[in-house]
């Protein structure tokens, strides 16, 4: 099958007072589907453009992206993309249950798209008995997760996800990353679906990717990729092991040193 | 298992796991036994008794006036050396040609007060009653003020003290104005109609000609109304409350014909205009009251004799006004004021009749809160008698 | 792994609970302070004007004019309550007009640019000089007031929904572009919300302002209300029932903040600035 995502020297500069930021230059990816991809790279190498231009958010400057043979604006029209920021941006007066409709309220389908029921998705992400409960009354890692819910309520085959435990204490984020890994083969179970998961934590990188993407420094291109063959399912046991730490490894040295 | 010990975190008692709520209170509360409202009551009290303390100390003084230098010996026709003076005079009024207020611009600038040692600061009142406050405050010693309204102000529920030394007016400037074209040619012809009158309710002169006419007031739709002519022109309302020496004219000028109505025609009795002072000072200086009225009085002769030098006069006060119109003001309460009794006895004559008849029309139209105790009380002709010898006025 | 709804690890631990029924202690923790305060500033003022032997017809000590209120205290209520009807009615359509302005500023900076100006001028005039044009062109009953009013919460009201629409959440703005949600779903799923607190916050503002417009206009023309007994009053010199009318104004007005609040409290319960608990 061809690939799901397929990015051809993907350019984007940025206008900035003046003296134009070029933050990716001539970027090439692939990515298959029902992968599971952590794009990894030191600060303000173009992670998060890279991403937005995925989602149909930004317009690049040069190159192109396509997304099962379609513009990443076609696939987000089709509702094929679900989108997790680091902000969970929930509606502060709606309900959790609410928050996860929002979608289905504000694009209201004729049955041509599968779904996930509202209800499911909580039930999915563990949040079921809270859904009249408000934002406010949540953690930050329950919020997170009714953001992951409201992201699949089309059932999009890619879910693209920028940092979405960054702003969690590290209790939290270690226990997410898991959590993520079990709603992602729960969901996948209904149909593939491919994840671009941009971090700046290593061990989140390795702990739920098949695929680590590193980039370079601004301008940001594709440094090393890296395949990560540690079993599935994963645990935390899997942080110990030898395997793993020598991918953390490899992962800290491409980082810190300066490409050629 | 070694754990990490904190400074002063009590040890939880050895039954049981982990820190309950309840120790914490026991032994983590260390706030003084003292209530926590007793500071702010006492930061509140501490004021007040310096008051307390304050006001027993200042209450054994007399209440100050507001004239300065005004601890003159009271010498009623003192004559050779007059103490200097000064005072505070209020008109009623916006700067405009009322014939009180034209006798206090003369004899500013013609120097009459000065002649008679008095150093006059004239103020002009910008809002209804202002006059009276600062009568009250102390801040002017006399201003002028209606003879109708001297009553009412005596009869409220708490009275002002206000007593009228002169009567300009010798007849009001009350009456109604309607368009000539509207087909209104009597009062009966109100009927059906609406009309407008100022202040909080019709005035007693509109109920009187009523009556007088014997028109059904219930017929008469009233409404409450500002000073804007307009209501007039633009037939807002077809009867209008106005002073016959000022609406007229301007409307006249302004190109609408106007019908007037005078209570006067209907027999009503009405006064207009007078100089008042507080009951405290014209017992106190009845030597002042009587100087000022002289130069006033003065001023109004002179501006009698010489109208065009007086105009020119008021104008400096009111420069913004128009010359014609101030000049009808002036003549129509010029004739206002050579009626009656003043004509032999001069100019701010007045008779106890004519307060009587005016406080039994103002109690039979319920004009007044409240029945006068002592009618006399609110107007003295004291100086009127001492600066008039048959009605001429005595100079200096 | 176990949820922890509420609150985190490291809030506070509860003091001791207090002692008698929490609501009754909610009620005197919020009227009491007030009240004492106020009648301490009362005391202080009756003897101020007794022992200093101030004219009534000046400053009435309060006894006076709680004697003058309690003489006919249904007089002074039912004109407040007229008063209050033209200032609410004036308020809500003075608001409508701003809110109906600011979802076509909010939306067309064009707008914006035309539209502000114009409502800056309505702002800088004074009430006292359009009062008498409106009772010509409205006549001698309710409207003038009500317009009057009306003019007076325009501006607060327009101003802080154009700010409120505007302050959505950038995060939730992608989202929702995310979603290719229309302009008019954007409005009504996000602006609308996002404004509340702006506009409860202009509520409040707005509320005594038009109660003054209301009396402020009764100056003007009209038979009722407590601006015509204020105008008279003071015209009389009468303070003892000017005095009263305006604790009567007065009283009104802390009476619909405090509504405002409560309401604001239920329907913002979600918005941070009420989720902060002593």
């Amino acid at each position: 099958m061809a690939e799901h995502i397929l990015v051809e020297g993907l350019s984007k500069v940025f206008p900035h007072r003046g003296r134009p930021l070029e933050v990716l230059c001539r970027l090439e990816l692939r990515v298959d589907w029902g992968e599971f991809v952590s794009v990894i790279g030191p600060s303000g190498c173009g992670k998060s453009t890279l991403l937005r231009i995925v989602g149909g958010l930004l317009e690049p400057t040069a190159g192109r992206v396509h997304i099962d043979g379609r513009s990443p604006r076609e696939a987000q029209k089709d509702k094929d993309i679900g989108l997790v920021f680091q902000d969970p941006s929930l509606l502060p007066w709606r309900t959790v249950l609410g928050n996860v409709k929002l979608p289905l309220e504000v694009n209201p389908t004729d049955g041509r798209r599968p779904l996930f029921q509202p209800k499911e998705l909580l039930e999915l992400v563990g949040l079921s008995a809270f859904a009249d409960y408000h934002p406010h009354q949540l953690s930050g890692g329950m919020q997170q997760r009714v953001a992951i819910a409201r992201a699949l309520v089309f059932q999009p085959s890619l879910l693209l996800m920028d940092e979405p435990f960054g702003a969690l204490d590290e209790i939290t984020r270690s226990t997410m990353r898991y959590e993520l890994l079990r709603i992602w083969q729960s969901a996948r179970s209904q149909r593939p679906k491919t994840v671009l998961f941009v971090t700046h934590s290593i061990a989140e990188a390795i702990t739920v990717a098949d695929r680590v993407v590193v980039l370079t420094p601004r301008p940001g291109q594709v440094r090393a990729v890296i395949d990560i063959e540690l079993p599935r399912p994963r645990d935390e046991s899997l942080e110990r092991s030898g395997q793993f730490l020598e991918y953390a490894q490899q992962l800290r040295n491409l980082l810190k040193e300066e490409p050629q | 298992m070694p754990h990490a010990t904190l400074r002063n975190v009590p040890e939880p008692p050895p039954s049981g796991g982990g820190i309950h709520a309840a120790d914490f209170r026991l032994r983590c509360s260390n706030t003084a036994s003292r209530p926590t409202w007793l500071k702010p009551l006492l930061l509140l009290l501490l004021p007040i008794l310096l008051v307390l303390l304050a006001a027993c100390e200042d209450s054994e003084q007399p209440a100050t006036t507001a004239t300065s230098a005004a601890t003159a010996t009271p010498a009623p026709t003192a004559e050779a050396t007059l103490a200097p003076t000064s005072l505070t005079f209020m008109a009623g009024f916006k700067p405009q040609a009322n014939l009180p207020f034209v006798g206090a611009y003369v004899a500013q600038e013609k120097g009459f007060f000065q002649e008679q040692g008095l150093t006059v600061n004239i103020e002009h009142s910008r809002t209804s009653g202002e006059e009276f406050r600062f009568l009250v405050a102390g801040n002017a010693q006399i201003t002028t003020a209606d003879a109708s309204v001297v009553l009412e102000r005596r009869s409220g529920d708490p009275a002002v003290p206000v007593v009228a030394f002169a009567l300009i007016g010798q007849t009001g400037q009350q009456g109604f104005a309607v368009l000539a074209d509207s087909g209104i040619e009597t009062p009966k012809d109100w009927e059906g109609k609406t009309a407008g009158y100022k202040g909080s309710k019709p005035t007693p002169d509109y109920l009187a000609i009523l009556d007088a006419a014997g028109v059904d007031r219930s017929k008469i739709q009233e409404v409450r109304v500002g000073f804007e002519p307009q209501v007039l022109t633009e037939k807002k309302v077809d009867v209008l409350a106005v002073f016959l020496s000022n609406e007229p004219d301007t409307l006249g000028r302004l190109g609408y014909q106007v019908r007037t109505f005078d209570p006067a025609d209907y027999g009503v009795p009405t006064l207009g205009l007078t100089y008042a002072t507080s009951e405290s000072y014209l017992q106190e200086h009845p030597d002042i009251v009587q100087r000022f009225l002289k130069a006033a009085l003065k001023g109004i002769y002179y501006a009698k004799e010489n109208p065009d030098e007086a105009i020119d006069i008021v104008l400096r006060y009111a420069p913004g006004e128009d010359r014609e119109h101030q000049r009808f003001m002036f003549e129509t309460e010029l004739a206002a004021a050579l009626a009656g009794d003043a004509q032999e006895n001069g100019i701010g004559w007045m008779t106890a009749q004519q307060w009587q008849a005016l406080y039994d029309m103002l109690q039979r139209y319920q004009a007044l809160s409240g029945p006068l105790a002592d009618l006399s009380a609110a107007y003295s002709d004291q100086a009127l008698r001492n600066i008039y010898t048959n009605g001429q006025l005595q100079w200096p | 792994m176990t949820d922890v709804p509420l609150r985190e690890p490291w809030e506070p631990l509860a003091l001791a609970p207090p002692r008698w029924n929490g609501a009754l202690r909610a009620v005197a923790g919020y009227a009491l302070p007030p009240t004492v305060a106020l009648a301490i500033g009362l005391l202080f003022w009756e003897v101020w004007t007794r022992t200093r032997d101030i004219s009534v017809l000046l400053v009435p000590p309060p006894s006076r004019v709680i004697d003058r209120f309690l003489d006919r205290p249904g007089f002074f209520l039912g004109e407040g309550m007229t008063t209050l009807y033209e200032a609410l009615l004036g308020l809500a359509l003075g608001a409508a007009v701003a809110i109906a302005a600011a979802v076509l500023m909010a939306h067309s900076r064009l707008a914006e640019r035309a539209l502000f100006p114009l409502a800056i001028l309505v702002k800088v005039t004074p009430v006292v000089a359009v009062a008498p044009l409106l009772v010509i062109w409205f006549g001698f009953g309710l409207w003038p007031k009500v317009c009057v009013a009306a003019l007076i919460s325009f501006f607060p009201f327009l101003v802080n929904a154009v700010t409120g629409f505007r302050s959505v959440n950038p995060g939730a703005m992608e989202f929702a572009r995310s979603l290719r949600a229309s302009p008019f779903q954007v409005f009504l799923k996000l602006r609308a919300p996002s404004a509340l607190p702006y506009l409860f916050a202009a509520l409040k503002v707005s509320l005594p302002l038009s109660l003054i417009g209301a009396v402020v206009a009764e100056w003007f023309s009209g038979d009722k209300g407590l601006g015509l007994v204020i105008f008279t009053a003071n015209y009389q010199l009468d303070t003892p029932t000017l005095f009263a009318a305006i604790a009567v104004l007065a009283v009104i007005g802390v009476a619909l903040n405090t509504a405002a609040s409560l309401v604001e409290r239920r329907v913002l319960f979600w918005h941070e600035a009420f989720r902060e608990q002593d």
